[in-house]
């Protein structure tokens, strides 16, 4: 009963504070928001087909907003306790005879409830906002009130009663606001680092959030709304853990607490003979008071002194070598996880570690940055030591700005840790390399903007009256300044969080886009100041009065000491304000993402109307381009042979040039004159003076510009840099008629812009496309010849064999030139290049890399002869005599083939760390995957219409693996498949139209690549790898260099059922045409040694197939292929795994559903699989494999017939 | 030397904590003498720039307090009536850095001040401990040595003796009587025994007015021959003050002793008492609580925001 009263009477207590009303607010407001305007934010949603308010949608926003919401427990869950020892009430409150437990216990209650009442705004919030007149429809799914409830009592509310049972016993235990907070961090810190790491399990998630995103990672779009996420599994076993863990420290809280204060006498101690000759010796100085100097550098000494104490105050408080601990293992996981791609990490390079430790530690630092700047502020006056020092007679500025460097020394001693820890994990790998002067650059850059808001911390922290309320203040900041990305999108009205963007590369360093960032900081740096002055004119001293009191000591300003660093800073920011709104607004055009949506709205509006209009084709390029590197400048001139491919006469032709060119384009076209220009968008229409009949050619010359002046605000122009330039022709030639590429493709954005979906791509029967490649839609093959010129010390490359080179001034040229047709695709590359040749049967293999990246120069070139050899064995010859690979400077991160020419960026292959021989040979497989797009791509251009990705992508993703396993054995194949299987499937829910199958694939990636991938895979496993090869070569010969018709997944279809015959006809509609899934998984298995000295395997299998629509939803149909069955000394997955622990791998017929097989070998096995490679599409591929029981021969009997008396019942 | 004319502060939540009090303070010490809650502490803290009041003006010598706080925190030693420090840190540390703070930036000297301070408030066998396991006396010790760093010229010594036994209260007294006679110290308390013993000067300051002034003596003077004694019946207390002018009473041998002030002898059973100072302290506060309409609360309201 009296714990009842003391309950309710903290609940009550809670409830009428501000803070309470505040997070209620807040969180209400936002959860509104969050489902109403459903296109901004998509935290959850993601887009697509999944509803906002779907259960798991929901379910998910719950254990999102559970992480924002640890960070207000403890005013909620400490207080309950702190509060009567801050206020001292506690001496009282224990002489009552209420008992711990009713204290305690009552206390907890009541605060929980408290806080469980604000975090149903959550909940509310979210239901509310689906009735919000600008929701959307389309994003919602019909109404279910016990998903919200479910998601709230059995997702948020453990969550928060494990963090409160925490934060609790915490506080108990220390007493100490500030410990609590920690403990808050640590949580958090935990969290962050589980997710950037593969090394921490899901399973121990605090806030559940990896472990219900790896719990759904699988489920299709129509199974995550409609599904709530059951209680069982690791999701069970993380609550276990987690409140285990909670509730233990709460009961060893309990059990610790005493409710007297401990007594804090000083021991008496002897004096020592050293203490009385110190007394003595001070005797003298009785009565001497010290005559205070007030000279030019006292204060500037008080402030030194003052930062050592603020400084040593922090670091050497428990708190803060708590925060290490947490720091140390955030930087340990995820500088440890650096991985490109396929799971491989890269190299430790300095500049890639420096990244990695940027992202893992900005949410650690923001975090720092708020708890730090309210205790830096309040510590003094919690400790009623305000007292002292507000009398003393130092100014304001010593306090502020020393507490400030206090501040700042905790976010570097964060920074050093890493550094610390990122040479360490260089050391660990026997990299050698360190460059102490990128860390210190990059550290240096990095750690402004949490200087800045440090200073913003502290600044509001001064502003309000009670710690929360600043802690809310710069939470608000936070999200409205993340929010309002596209509102407030200039970098001028991003205080500390509008940096500009400024990439590494190895190649190229930070280039010229390090100046923005210089340029941004003084800028804050500028807003910083004022705040800081702002800070300690508005700095409570003495009683703390009303900020409306303190707003007149602001006359200060007028004072000449304040006058001039006033002015300074107002110097500085109009005048780096100035120059950033110069670069950013004059220079370069200001257009905010929502800008260039309605700019791209317009030109749908205006020319969409000319998509159809028969347009000739490109058939001969000829081009020179001259790259300035140093200045940011390209200039091309450029003469194109155009041919009327189609069966009537032209009358008009539209030429659209690329955006972002520093002048207009000259252009000229044969017989024609021009009719008119549209400026905006570049966009040329020519009258021909005599219409083009079909077969006749006319010459197109231009002459563009590119001009990179001064920085943007957003989206800087990597392309074109110092050292490590790549871009193609699309950045400087035309396209001949309406550029459907620049139209809004995303259907979300289309309708928000209130545009009709765009199809993305055309039908597969849409034979009008049957002409036109799915490449280039505006030129079939051409003849191609360029000459590109650079500086002397860089060698500048586009497609084509060098036919001459020389210099002529100070520039370097070099004439390119094929003898075959190509796709109009080219790039042109300018670079320091150091070149490692080559050759494999008459090709030239060459590598243009950065000196320093050598690493994995010799399995390219290793690559590159087994796949010259295999392809053209198996497919057909090679069409050049040479293959280029060419490294290019790491702001982006992809490798794509143009024709004999491979542009492949830093990470990605040659900064791949593959010295660990069990995972997946990244440079040898994408150099593999690469090449074969000469074959698939190059030579066989598929048609503009679905599957035309397969017939590319797939086919290079198949190549490659043949090539693989050519070279690793069938055996490694696995690691590969899982891979691909596993982001086929994830991928599947993040679809934002429909799913299709393989032979209709759009623009997906987790379909052409990753399906592709296995599905390839499987088809050449079960049909054979000759039959697949002969089909892929009969397409070769049929439709390669073939424009008219160029050829679809169809074609691959028909020869793929002619060579396989009808047999299996079935097996390559569900692998291609249909979208089908199989389970299959053993569910028991066991091993008895028989008396001839082999061993009977007993497998419990079941076998399933279903066949999905393009949301998710299955039906079930009957499994009806043969299935691999192995027997294994070792699991496939474990590391070292090889041909040697295979005891028997062969494909067997099974039946729909569950089944038992008998099998009898020579050797024991450990583990046992079906489909244990990941050939077959299967929705679980964790069940595959399963270890082997083993039974003695008698017990066997008994349970064979306990089985049968089951079945009899 | 520190002249206070017309202060008046009123908090936001309209608690009006000083009323139009004027003062004229000499060097030597001073006694601010008033009941819990009369707006001592309030008074105290405006004087020592921690508090801007609604109204008024202080001056000390030739600075005004309330603009130029900066020269007067140069002058100033303070000891806060409820302070505390971090729970880390020891005596010597802390001094250290307010000494620091009170610009005696050269280390020598600090050293020199810190330990002659600690073992004048006898404090220099604990200097490395932690402050804030003192005693309610040590920590009060500690507050006056950090006071008196700098030479001070003048002292505001907030309540120092509430809460200390009979020993810390004398070994305190000794302490605030080294000061030297030639600064301005102000000696707020509610116990009369401390201005008696120490103060020259002396004020009442009751329900945020000064009820009464001047030297101790000259206010004994002017009670003398006007306060009597009487030991009555406990259970007669009330009947008794409705016709008394009763001052103060406390119980003695479960006998009722009541001092009753009148120029004439108040009736019979009477005994003309010698006035003490104590008889100063009540006569002047119960004045002020007869006057004021409803100023008997005020007194029981502890100032919400000090």
């Amino acid at each position: 009963m009296m714990m009842f009263q003391i309950a309710t009477h903290e609940f009550r207590y809670m409830m009428g504070s501000i803070a309470t009303r505040v997070a209620f607010a807040a969180l209400f407001g936002f959860a509104v928001l969050y489902t109403a305007d459903g296109v901004e934010f998509q935290l959850t949603a993601g887009g697509g087909n999944i509803f906002i308010n779907a259960p798991t949608s929901i379910t998910l926003f719950m254990l999102l907003m559970s992480v924002a919401a640890t960070f207000f427990v403890p005013s909620f869950m400490a207080n309950a306790v702190l509060k009567d020892v801050d206020s001292k009430f506690d001496a009282i409150l224990f002489s009552t005879p209420i008992t711990k437990n009713d204290y305690l216990i009552g206390r907890f209650l009541g605060a929980f409830a408290a806080l469980m009442l604000v975090m149903a705004a959550a909940p509310i919030g979210m239901l509310l906002g689906t009735f919000w007149p600008w929701a959307v429809p389309e994003t919602l799914g019909p109404t279910i009130i016990s998903h919200y409830l479910v998601a709230y009592f059995g997702f948020l509310l453990p969550t928060m009663l494990l963090v409160s049972a925490l934060v609790f016993a915490v506080a108990v235990l220390s007493r100490s606001m500030m410990y609590c907070y920690v403990a808050v961090l640590g949580l958090f810190i935990f969290y962050i680092a589980g997710l950037g790491s593969s090394t921490i399990s899901p399973l121990f998630d605090p806030f559940m959030i990896s472990t219900f995103n790896d719990q759904v990672s699988y489920w299709t779009a129509a199974e995550l709304n409609e599904n709530l996420i059951s209680y069982t599994g690791t999701i069970l076993a993380n609550r276990v853990i987690w409140l285990g863990f909670a509730i233990s420290l709460f009961v060893a809280a309990y059990l610790r607490f005493s409710p007297q204060t401990p007594a804090k006498l000083p021991k008496a101690r002897k004096a020592d003979q050293k203490m009385v000759d110190a007394k003595n010796k001070a005797q003298a100085n009785v009565g001497y008071r010290g005559t205070p100097t007030w000279a030019v550098g006292t204060h500037f000494r008080q402030f030194l002194y003052c930062t050592k104490f603020e400084v040593l105050a922090v670091l050497k408080s428990q708190p803060f070598i708590l925060l290490m601990g947490f720091s140390l293992f955030l930087l340990v996981t995820t500088l440890s996880n650096r991985a490109v791609l396929y799971e491989v990490n890269a190299l430790p390079v300095t500049r890639i570690l420096m990244e990695n430790m940027v992202e893992a530690l900005v949410w650690a630092l923001m975090a720092v940055t708020i708890f730090y700047g309210a205790d830096v502020v309040w510590r003094d006056r919690e400790n009623k030591f305000n007292a002292f020092l507000d009398a003393a007679p130092a100014p304001n500025w010593v306090f502020v700005i020393s507490k400030l460097a206090a501040l700042i020394a905790v976010v570097y001693s964060i920074l050093i840790l890493g550094v610390i820890v990122a040479v360490a994990i260089q050391l660990l790998n026997g990299y050698h390399t360190f460059e102490f002067g990128l860390y210190l650059e990059q550290g240096l850059l990095f750690s402004t903007s949490f200087i800045f808001l440090a200073i913003l911390s502290c600044f509001f922290q001064v502003l309000v009256k009670s710690r929360f309320l600043g802690i809310m203040l710069m939470g608000l900041f936070w999200v409205i300044t993340l929010a309002s990305v596209t509102l407030l999108e200039h970098p001028l009205l991003r205080y500390a969080l509008g940096m500009i963007s400024a990439p590494l590369s190895d190649m190229n360093g930070a280039g010229r886009f390090a100046e923005a960032g210089y340029w941004i900081r003084a800028y804050n740096a500028s807003v910083a100041g004022l705040l800081v002055m702002l800070t300690y004119v508005l700095w409570n001293r003495g009683t703390l009065q009303p900020l409306k009191y303190r707003l007149k000591q602001l006359k200060a300003f007028k004072t000449a000491k304040f006058l001039v660093p006033l002015t300074a800073l107002v110097v500085l920011f109009i005048g780096s304000g100035s120059f950033i709104y110069y670069n950013t607004n004059v220079l370069n055009k200001f257009r905010t993402r929502a800008d260039i949506q309605e700019l791209q709205v317009a030109y749908e509006e205006q020319f969409r109307q000319y998509e159809n209009l028969p347009m000739p084709r490109t058939v001969d390029v000829k081009m020179e381009v001259d790259i300035y590197p140093y200045g940011g400048r390209v200039e091309t001139r450029g003469i194109h042979i155009l041919e009327n491919r189609t069966d009537t006469d032209i009358a008009t032709v539209h030429l659209v040039f690329p955006p972002r060119l520093a002048a207009a384009p000259l252009v000229k076209l044969e017989g024609a004159s021009l009719a008119s220009v549209n400026a905006r968008y570049r966009y040329y229409i020519f009258e021909l003076e005599t219409p083009m009949v079909p077969g006749e050619q006319r010459t197109l010359e231009f002459e563009t510009l590119i001009h990179n002046k001064g920085f943007p605000h957003r989206g800087a122009d990597v392309t074109l840099i110092r050292n490590g330039t790549f871009f193609d022709n699309r950045r400087i030639a035309p396209h001949i008629g309406f550029n459907p590429a620049f139209m809004i493709a995303v259907r979300d954005q289309r309708r928000d812009a209130g545009l009709e979906p765009l199809p993305r791509m055309p039908k597969l029967e849409d034979s009008s496309q049957y002409k036109t490649n799915g490449l280039r839609g505006d030129s079939d093959f051409v003849g191609f010849e360029a000459t590109v010129s650079t500086v002397p010390e860089q060698i500048a490359v586009t497609p084509g064999y060098l036919q001459k080179e020389w210099i002529e001034g100070n520039r370097r040229y070099f004439t390119y030139k094929m003898d075959v047709p190509i796709m109009n695709l080219y790039s042109f590359l300018s670079a320091e290049y150091e070149v490692v040749r080559d050759q494999w049967n008459g090709v030239d293999i060459e590598i243009f890399h950065h000196m320093p990246h050598t690493y994995n120069l010799g399995r390219m070139v290793e690559s590159a002869k087994d796949s010259l050899a295999y392809f053209s064995q198996a497919f057909g010859p090679y069409q050049f005599r040479q293959v280029r690979i060419l490294e290019f400077a790491a702001y982006r991160n992809f490798a794509k083939s143009f024709p004999n020419t491979i542009s492949y960026s830093e990470d990605l292959g040659f900064l791949a760390d593959v010295t660990d021989s069990s995972v997946i040979d990244l440079p040898y497989y994408v150099t593999a995957h690469e090449i074969a797009h000469q074959w698939w791509a190059h030579q066989v251009t598929p048609a503009n219409t679905q599957g035309a990705a397969m017939l590319s992508e797939s086919l290079s993703q198949y190549s490659a693996l043949l090539v693989m396993e050519q070279k690793y054995g069938k055996d490694q194949i696995r690691k590969f498949l899982k891979f691909e299987l596993d982001s086929y499937l994830s991928g599947r829910n993040q679809e934002a139209d429909a799913e299709l199958p393989l032979l209709r694939v759009e623009d997906q990636q987790y379909i052409y690549y990753r399906k592709g991938a296995v599905i390839m895979y499987a088809l050449k496993d079960y049909l054979g790898e000759t039959v697949v090869n002969r089909a892929l070569q009969r397409l070769v010969e049929g439709h390669a260099f073939k424009s008219s018709p160029y050829p679809t997944s169809n074609d691959l279809l028909f020869y793929l059922k002619e060579e396989a015959g009808p047999e299996h006809h079935g097996l390559i509609e569900d692998f291609l045409e249909k979208i089908t899934l199989y389970d299959v998984k053993i569910t028991e298995s066991t091993v008895e040694e028989m008396a001839d000295g082999r061993f009977k395997i007993s497998l419990s299998l079941d076998a399933r197939k279903f066949y999905s629509d393009g949301i998710g939803n299955q039906t079930d149909a009957a499994f009806d292929i043969p299935v691999d069955i192995g027997l294994f000394l070792k699991s496939p997955d474990a590391a070292g795994y090889g041909s040697a622990d295979v005891i028997m791998l062969e494909k067997r017929r099974i039946v729909d559903g569950k089944s038992t097989i008998e099998i009898i070998v020579d050797k024991k096995p450990l583990i046992a699989g079906i489909d244990p490679y990941n050939k077959l599409i299967d929705r679980d591929s964790d069940d595959n494999l399963r270890a082997v029981d083993e039974i003695e021969a008698g017990t066997r009997d008994a349970s064979a017939l306990a089985r049968s008396e089951q079945a009899k019942s | 030397m520190l002249s206070i004319q017309n202060l008046t502060h009123t908090y936001p939540n309209g608690v009006q904590a000083l009323k139009n009090v004027s003062l004229e303070i000499p060097k030597g010490m001073f006694g601010l003498l008033g009941p819990n809650g009369a707006g001592k502490s309030s008074l105290m803290r405006t004087i020592a720039t921690l508090q801007q009041p609604t109204s008024g003006a202080v001056q000390f010598g030739d600075i005004n307090v309330l603009t130029e706080p900066g020269t007067v925190r140069r002058r100033l030693g303070y000891l806060p009536q409820d302070f505390g420090v971090y729970p880390r840190g020891s005596a010597y540390d802390l001094l250290d850095h307010l000494a620091m703070l009170k610009g005696i930036t050269s280390a020598k000297e600090r050293k020199r001040v810190v330990e002659g301070l600690l073992v004048q408030t006898n404090l220099f066998d604990v200097r490395k401990k932690n402050v804030a396991t003192f005693s309610g006396g040590m920590r009060q010790r500690f507050g006056i040595a950090q006071a008196l760093i700098g030479q001070p010229q003048l002292i505001i010594v907030d309540e120092p003796t509430a809460g200390l036994d009979p020993e810390e209260r004398n070994r305190f007294h000794n302490l605030l009587s080294e000061i030297g006679e030639d600064v301005v110290v102000i000696l707020s308390t509610h116990i009369v025994d401390d201005v008696s013993d120490l103060c020259p000067n002396m004020a009442v300051l009751a329900a945020g007015e000064i009820v009464s002034k001047g030297t101790p003596a000259a206010l004994v003077a002017e009670l003398e021959g006007r306060i009597w004694k009487k030991t009555i019946n406990k259970t007669k207390l009330d009947a008794f003050k409705a016709k008394h002018k009763v001052i103060s009473n406390h119980l003695s041998a479960g006998q009722m002793m009541v001092r009753v002030e009148s120029v004439s002898l108040p009736g019979e059973g009477f005994e003309l008492a010698k006035a003490n100072l104590e008889d100063v302290y009540f006569v002047a506060i119960s004045e002020s609580r007869q006057s004021g309409s409803s100023s008997s609360e005020i007194g029981d309201i502890t100032v919400a925001a000090a």
